[in-house]
């Protein structure tokens, strides 16, 4: 049997944790680049207004007028809550599959002589008490029926937020009862293909239909879902965090800038962030990716958005080469005469660093560039992002960076941050 | 800011202990004593995926023997005995209280508990 476990509203859970004068309101989180509402809870939902994705500054006012909590996205916070749960989830399984920052397959299998609901509302009930975030839990034997159970256990009020599909008989009845938008993996293509055919519900998708006709219309990825729901299990837990294909930044600016050298220092910023990344999952990238743009909500100023892709001569995940190439990248798609709202990198083409094939022209890259780099990401670590960091970066971040007026403090991680009490 | 320094208390990194040398010199009489240090993040904190710190801003809880200044540690997973200290929520505020030793614990008018304070750091 597997557990998937996921967080209630997690980022908006995530600040009321820390602030009980919010609990049972609206409460919403906002992007950290378009100002978008990213994140609602149920409290939010309900006044059904609120559309998720807009842009904030066309729902200020909404959001004022419904007395709804808006907070900036604090995803230090939410990514070191994250890992509470996570290793609270460990508790029940040493099989724990990280699926996402706020959902987690837990592996039931050698639970056989455990009552699963009884288990799976002590791990409801632990993993609040001990973070003080709600969770939903939905138990099956496979992890698309899992997942299933989760929305059940979510949708169904009796249930308590933890549902448990354990006989053929509740799993067939669970599969009539779910559409065919509720089940993962399916997506809107292929159900519109069986809707055609005259398919719409889960039972009549997994009983119905010919592995036949799912290996032809859906591939092999359709003939794992469509087994799952019939109860065999084809996807296995990974307990291993897969490394990244590819990883890219992109923030828009405080205010629009037009001079190519902010932009620059932007730019240089996005590169230390992200090849510090490639170096914690210790692999080079081939391509670099560099794109500029505009406000496109804007209707008076002049639009223009580029795009460039940079084969490196040799992959690297050193921050220095990125930085240079991303320079020569940015000159290329630069124009004068613009504002722009938005610079991006992303690099692509990921492989590990054991496999980087040099050129031949390429002296090897120095040990002691590496040393630079391993050196500098201890300092950052230890001392706080960016301490050290490529002179091209500067120091006018405040003339470019995005300010996060309603970020919440970053209570679990800053001893300058910490939750207070006031004891007037 | 004064409450900076108690962030500064940190394990050494050992790259920077003194070695010994196996070649030459005496042996240490001390080699089959040695433990290691005291931790104190492995004592102060059982379950540091419930732990939480709390800052106090304030002199309203002096009677607790909790100043203004001090730092909480906050242990969610623990459970609650007569006699501890506890941060609880009272219409949506925090609150300390002291489970007075003839309170039943189910009786919380109206408060709900967040965590148990399992030890203050109070800077002198």
């Amino acid at each position: 049997m597997i557990a998937l476990v996921d967080c209630n509203s997690f980022y908006a859970s995530c600040e009321q944790v820390f602030r009980p004068d919010l609990w049972g309101k609206p409460v919403v989180v906002l992007s950290n680049n378009d100002g978008c509402v990213i994140a609602a809870n149920k409290e939010a939902k309900a006044l059904t207004e609120i559309p998720m994705f807009e842009p904030v500054f066309k729902i200020k006012k909404l959001l004022i007028d419904n007395r709804v909590e808006f907070f900036s996205s604090n995803y230090t916070l939410y990514g070191e809550m994250s890992q509470r749960v996570m290793n609270t989830l460990k508790l029940f399984s040493p099989g724990v599959e990280i699926y996402s920052i706020d959902e987690s397959f837990v592996d039931l299998s050698n639970m056989r002589f455990v009552d699963l609901h009884h288990h799976g509302m002590d791990i409801k009930e632990t993993v609040y008490r001990h973070t003080g975030l709600p969770v939903g839990v939905g138990i099956a034997p496979t992890k698309v029926l899992a997942k299933l159970a989760n929305k059940m256990a979510k949708k169904i009020a009796k249930y308590d937020h933890v549902c448990v599909l354990d006989t053929q008989a509740k799993c067939i009845k669970a599969l009539k009862n779910a559409e065919l938008k509720d089940i993962w993996g399916i997506g809107n293509k292929h159900r519109q293909r069986l809707n055609n055919r005259g398919v719409f519900n889960a039972h009549q998708f997994a009983y119905e239909v010919s592995l036949d006709w799912v290996r032809k219309n859906m591939t092999v990825v359709g003939e794992r879902i469509w087994r799952e729901l019939r109860g065999e299990s084809c996807l296995s837990l990974e307990m291993l965090p897969r490394a990244k294909k590819a990883i890219g930044t992109a923030k828009s600016f405080g205010t629009k800038l037009s001079s190519l050298d902010l932009i620059e220092e932007a730019c240089a910023y996005y590169i230390a962030e992200v090849s510090e990344v490639l170096r914690k999952q210790k692999s080079c990238a081939q391509y670099i990716q560099v794109f500029l743009q505009t406000n496109y909500h804007s209707e008076r100023d002049k639009q223009y958005s580029k795009s460039i892709t940079v084969t490196l001569p040799t992959a690297s995940n050193n921050t220095y080469i990125l930085t240079r190439e991303a320079k020569t990248a940015l000159h290329s798609i630069y124009k004068p005469g613009y504002r722009y709202k938005k610079v991006g990198v992303n690099l692509s083409g990921l492989i590990p660093q054991e496999y980087v094939q040099t050129s031949l022209f390429d002296a090897e890259i120095p040990a002691c560039r590496s040393d630079l780099m391993k050196t500098i990401d201890k300092i950052n670590q230890k001392f706080g992002k960016s301490t050290v960091s490529s002179a091209l970066v500067g120091n006018r971040m405040n003339q470019w960076e995005l300010i996060k007026n309603d970020r919440s403090p970053r209570y679990t991680t800053q001893w300058n941050e910490l939750l207070t009490i006031d004891a007037g | 800011m004064e409450f900076d320094e108690v962030a500064q208390v940190q394990t050494p990194d050992e790259a920077h202990q003194a070695g010994s040398s196996e070649q030459t010199g005496f042996p240490s009489p001390a080699t089959h004593y040695l433990e290691s240090r005291i931790d104190l993040n492995k004592i102060l904190t059982r379950n540091l995926d419930a732990t939480f710190f709390i800052r106090i801003k304030g002199d309203g809880y002096r009677e607790l023997q909790i100043n203004t200044g001090d730092v909480l540690i906050v242990d969610r997973s623990m459970t609650l005995a007569r006699g501890k200290l506890a941060v609880v929520v009272k219409e949506g505020e925090f609150k300390i209280i002291r489970i007075a030793s003839n309170d039943t614990l189910d009786n919380m008018e109206g408060q709900i508990l967040w965590g148990v304070i399992t030890y203050i750091i109070h800077k002198v």
